[in-house]
């Protein structure tokens, strides 16, 4: 399974920069990419396991009962919940995107996650991202499998960019730039970068994989150049606050706008291991997170929608939900089902997907876990599918194979 | 496999890993020790030049045996490296042999000068037993595990390895050990910033690999598969009759020693072809279910059940598959002695033919050419096979490996990895540390290779299409910056000195000499002509003819940016 830069990528990526000395635009890059009518794709993966079970709740019925005795201190009240059909609502601090599930552009999924018996962090997120549960061996993620297998190519100027570390997701995909910020993609200067860059240009003027790597280099460092050190100036009023997501969702915005052929985002979003504690208070700890993802994805999303949002994707997804009974310290344990979210412009909103496998004991995961009745590839693969534009999900997730569940539109 | 209820909220910002606190940290530093305004806006493309075509894979001519040697058995030239190994004899056989006599002797190397900073680097950690890691560091921890200071005393050791470990491969003369060192901890990988045993990673560097890897592969086999370390990161450590869990047993035939170059896919166990010996000619699916079968019971001895809570290996008896089984054709019987199905395992393994190929390919990989010649590949693997139950196997395998036409004959068919562009850097540098800034680790981790930081068993590839990416590229063009820049230093922590001047001679003063000089002093040969004329042309800034004298005014800072240009060629980073 292992898959490895292909001696025609690297001519791909290396014709390109012979066209770009030539004097061509920049941008003749990312023509490829932009020219194809995939969405673009951003995963964000919130770390730790987020609770899928405060996070869309039971409102009604016995299973909103069982929740109720299960969790005594940390239960969302169903009064204040954001009603997402008869079943279901959304935790109240999560009130920005309730606005985009009654647009229509977000979905919910539930019960959703890795079929797999893990409750390690580490190895439920290496299964989820390498998309090979069971097998740690694969040598790359899915993201990067998808980038390889879509038929319109990922030889554009910046293809993949991850704004924390690079995911196990995008593992073995060499042209991923990782960027918190712009101005990660630049040569720390000494006063003399134009100076170097000119004899790097100079150096690297070969066709070996190395010099066309430098190329490739130099080419992404002049492409992000305008957005270095600039104040953005988001559209439709977006704000973006000072935290960790909101900032990475800043990054991805400008990148998007950009034109610089990207086809995937990954941002991570971590906190969620809520072992104690976790709704302490009307600002509580879980309620704080949640405000944020809110909150920073309902201004990323108004930002796009000036002209991006019917072409983009976004996913939201963590490694596992989190116990049905809440622990002597007033927070959750490690769990097993969870819940996705689908935003974008093809996303067939206002629903929650998946069937619910309910609380009861004999119900659960382990008698103690929302189970999985969803695989989040079932969800990939149809976002794959639909919305990338790339039928080989076989190469995605080897071996899956389940039908669409009607999320995103084809 | 249950929840741990030791996981805390502050375990959560362990698992974060402070990646963006490190980002931020890092661009401040650059900033606040960057002297200099933004340089105005530049147009790149304003020179066209026609491609130049070179060799293959990295391509690039030919190199002299003393830079293929010090480049592909070591961390790059230090100073007098170069001049050293011309000394050792009249032929470049007499030298080669001579310079791999010595390094697969690395007892007879006088390391004073790497011992001198050792001792001066005040490690507290490093000397500690497995046992004594495991009570002091997991078991003793006197900290509140809410608190910051839990995870920082529980991740110490391994603080402290990181920094060893650079030390080791910057400053000692036992080079072909340090890439040793780093090859076989790739190949018997484990993450050691991980929740459970990290701390003992020092006792799994040091007694598994660093104590065997000039010995007999079978052994440093076992001291692998019982070390608590590779117990608790592939889950063997939870392998029992009632549950066995295969991600050890799997990894040991595919990663560590059949590879899966000899892996059948899901077939019937009794119908594979066997060889002369009886022995299945790779495995199957049934193969891995078994061996995990046959090493049920080996955990450590934790607080998990019964034992002392010693962090010592535990063979748990009650946990054994006491049944008979079958592996790679072979029967094997129940109720075996204690241990003895896995003993039988490991036997069978580092004794099979398609071991020796796979642990032979991949030294070759290291130390010759991504896609090594079949003939030493061969001849490697037949050593590792006339040799197997010899005391010294592997310093056999590498002494076929590294006295062959083939190493001799290589060159540029590797680039150097982040770590050893590091190395290389600090070596050609003669850049001056003890303990290292914690901004270093960052740059190698963003450049892709943070030490001890692979998530998955398989370790770091050793091949130029993982390592030929932006990230990897960029970071190490600005590691060479902030080296000669001195930019990695913090007020009150440790630094990394580096005085390019000072190691310049006083009366070279012109482009040509002044590139000449730091082309030789930081390749060991010329650069093709383009190169070479990029960086005259960058010191001469338009302003100087190259033997013009260049003047006093803005010479540091020229010069400084010169050796830079140098350090971030491509023909650097070929091995």
């Amino acid at each position: 399974m292992a898959h490895t830069l292909s001696r025609r990528q690297f001519l791909q990526g290396c014709s390109a920069a012979i066209a770009a000395m030539a004097g061509a635009r920049l941008t003749r890059y990312a023509v490829s990419a932009q020219s194809s009518t995939a969405d673009m794709l951003v995963v964000i993966f919130l770390r730790g396991g987020w609770d899928a079970l405060n996070v869309v709740p039971p409102r009604d019925g016995d299973d909103r009962g069982l929740y109720e005795v299960a969790r005594p201190d940390i239960a969302i009240p169903a009064s204040s919940l954001l009603p997402l059909d008869d079943r279901f609502g959304l935790h109240p601090a999560l009130a920005p995107l309730h606005d985009l599930y009654q647009d229509g552009k977000m979905a919910v999924v539930h019960a959703v996650g890795l079929d797999f018996d893990t409750r390690s962090h580490f190895d439920a997120m290496e299964y989820v991202e390498l998309g090979t549960p069971g097998h740690k061996g694969t040598q790359s993620g899915w993201i990067t499998r998808h980038l390889q297998s879509t038929p319109s190519g990922s030889s554009g100027l910046i293809p993949a960019i991850s704004t924390s570390e690079q995911p196990t997701s995008l593992l073995g995909f060499p042209a991923n730039v990782n960027m918190y910020s712009p101005s990660d993609i630049s040569l720390w200067d000494n006063g003399l970068a134009a100076e170097q860059k000119q004899a790097l240009r100079q150096m690297y003027a070969s066709d070996t994989p190395l010099a066309s790597v430098g190329q490739r280099t130099l080419d992404a460092m002049q492409a992000v150049q305008p957005l270095v050190d600039v104040d953005y100036q988001p559209s439709n009023g977006a704000v973006y606050n000072d935290d960790e997501l909101s900032q990475q969702l800043k990054t991805v915005a400008q990148m998007i706008k950009l034109d610089a052929g990207l086809q995937v985002a990954a941002v991570d979003f971590g906190g969620w291991d809520t072992h104690e504690y976790e709704n302490d208070g009307p600002d509580g700890y879980l309620a704080d997170l949640l405000g944020a993802l809110g909150d920073g994805l309902a201004n990323f999303y108004l930002d796009l929608d000036s002209g991006y949002t019917d072409r983009l994707s976004i996913v939201i997804m963590s490694e596992f939900g989190r116990r049905l009974v809440q622990n002597e310290s007033s927070g959750t344990d490690h769990g097993h089902g969870s819940v996705m979210l689908a935003l974008g412009g093809g996303v067939n909103g206002g629903q929650v997907f998946g069937q619910w496998p309910g609380l009861s004991n004999d119900q659960l995961y382990d008698h103690a876990d929302l189970a999985v009745t969803t695989d989040y590839r079932q969800v990939l693969r149809e976002l794959i599918a639909n919305r990338l534009d790339n039928p080989n999900t076989d190469a995605v997730f080897p071996g899956f194979d389940a039908p669409p569940l009607g999320i995103f539109q084809s | 496999m249950s929840s741990r209820k030791r996981s805390t909220l502050n375990r959560r910002d362990f698992l974060k890993g402070g990646t963006l606190a490190g980002a931020a940290f890092l661009a401040t530093l650059v900033s606040r020790n960057n002297p200099s305004t933004l340089a105005a806006g530049e147009d790149v493309f304003s020179t066209f030049l026609p491609l130049i075509m070179q060799g293959t894979g990295g391509g690039g001519a030919s190199a002299p045996l003393e830079v293929i040697a010090l480049n592909r058995m070591a961390f790059g030239p230090r100073p007098g490296d170069i001049e050293a190994f011309r000394a050792l004899g009249n032929s470049d056989e007499e030298r080669l042999t001579a310079y791999v006599q010595q390094q697969l002797d690395p007892d007879s190397i006088d390391d004073s000068e790497f011992e001198t900073r050792y001792a001066a680097a005040g490690f507290q950690t490093l000397h500690k037993s497995l046992e004594e890691l495991f009570a002091d560091h997991i078991v003793n921890n006197p900290y509140d595990e809410n608190d910051e200071a839990f995870w920082d005393w529980y991740s110490l050791p391994i603080y402290e390895l990181v920094d060893a470990t650079i030390l080791r491969a910057v400053y000692s003369r036992k080079q072909l050990s340090e890439v040793l060192a780093d090859f076989w901890f790739n190949h018997f990988n484990v993450y050691l910033w991980q929740d459970q045993g990290g701390p003992l990673g020092v006792s799994y560097d040091r007694d598994a690999l660093r104590a065997n890897m000039f010995g007999n592969f079978r052994q440093m086999l076992e001291a692998v598969a019982t070390h608590p370390t590779m117990l608790y990161y592939l889950n063997q450590n939870n392998s029992s009759d009632a549950g066995p869990n295969e991600n050890y047993a799997r990894e040991l035939l595919e990663l560590h020693t059949l590879g899966a170059e000899n892996y059948l896919g899901v077939q019937d166990p009794t119908t594979v072809e066997k060889d002369e010996n009886g022995i299945a000619i790779g495995y199957v699916d049934n193969d891995v279910y078994e061996v995990a079968r046959c090493l049920t019971g080996w955990r450590v001895d934790d607080d998990t059940v019964d034992g002392g809570n010693t962090g010592r290996f535990l063979y748990y008896k009650p946990w054994h598959d006491r049944f008979n089984k079958f592996v790679l054709g072979r029967y094997i019987p129940a109720d075996q002695p204690d241990m003895k199905d896995g003993h039988d395992v490991l036997d069978l393994l580092a004794h099979h033919p398609g071991t020796a190929r796979f642990i032979a390919r991949k030294l070759c990989r290291r130390f010759i050419a991504d896609d090594p010649p079949d003939s030493i590949v061969q001849a490697a693997a037949d050593t590792f096979l006339a040799y197997s139950d010899d005391p010294e196997q592997l310093k056999r395998v590498y002494e076929t490996i590294l006295l062959s036409p083939e190493f001799a004959h290589a060159w540029g068919q590797k680039i150097k990895r982040p770590l050893e562009a590091t190395y290389a850097m600090l070596r050609a540098l003669e850049a001056d540390f003890t303990r290292v800034p914690e901004a270093l680790p960052w740059v190698i981790y963003l450049m892709g290779q943070g030490l001890f930081s692979r998530r998955t068993p398989d370790g770091y590839p050793d091949t130029i299409p993982a390592w030929a990416n932006t990230m990897s590229i960029l970071y190490r063009w600005n590691l060479a910056l902030a080296l000669t820049e001195n930019w990695l230093n913090e007020e009150n922590g440790p630094t990394i000195h580096v005085d390019v001047r000072a190691q310049t001679p006083a009366d070279l003063r012109t482009p040509a000499g002044l590139a000449d000089f730091w082309i030789a002093r930081l390749l060991g040969r010329p650069l093709p002509d383009v190169s070479r004329q990029a960086v005259v042309d960058f010191i001469a800034r338009g302003e100087y003819g190259p033997d013009d004298e260049l003047p006093e005014e803005d010479f540091d800072y020229w010069l400084n940016g010169m050796v830079q240009v140098v350090l971030m060629a491509p023909e650097f980073s070929l091995r």
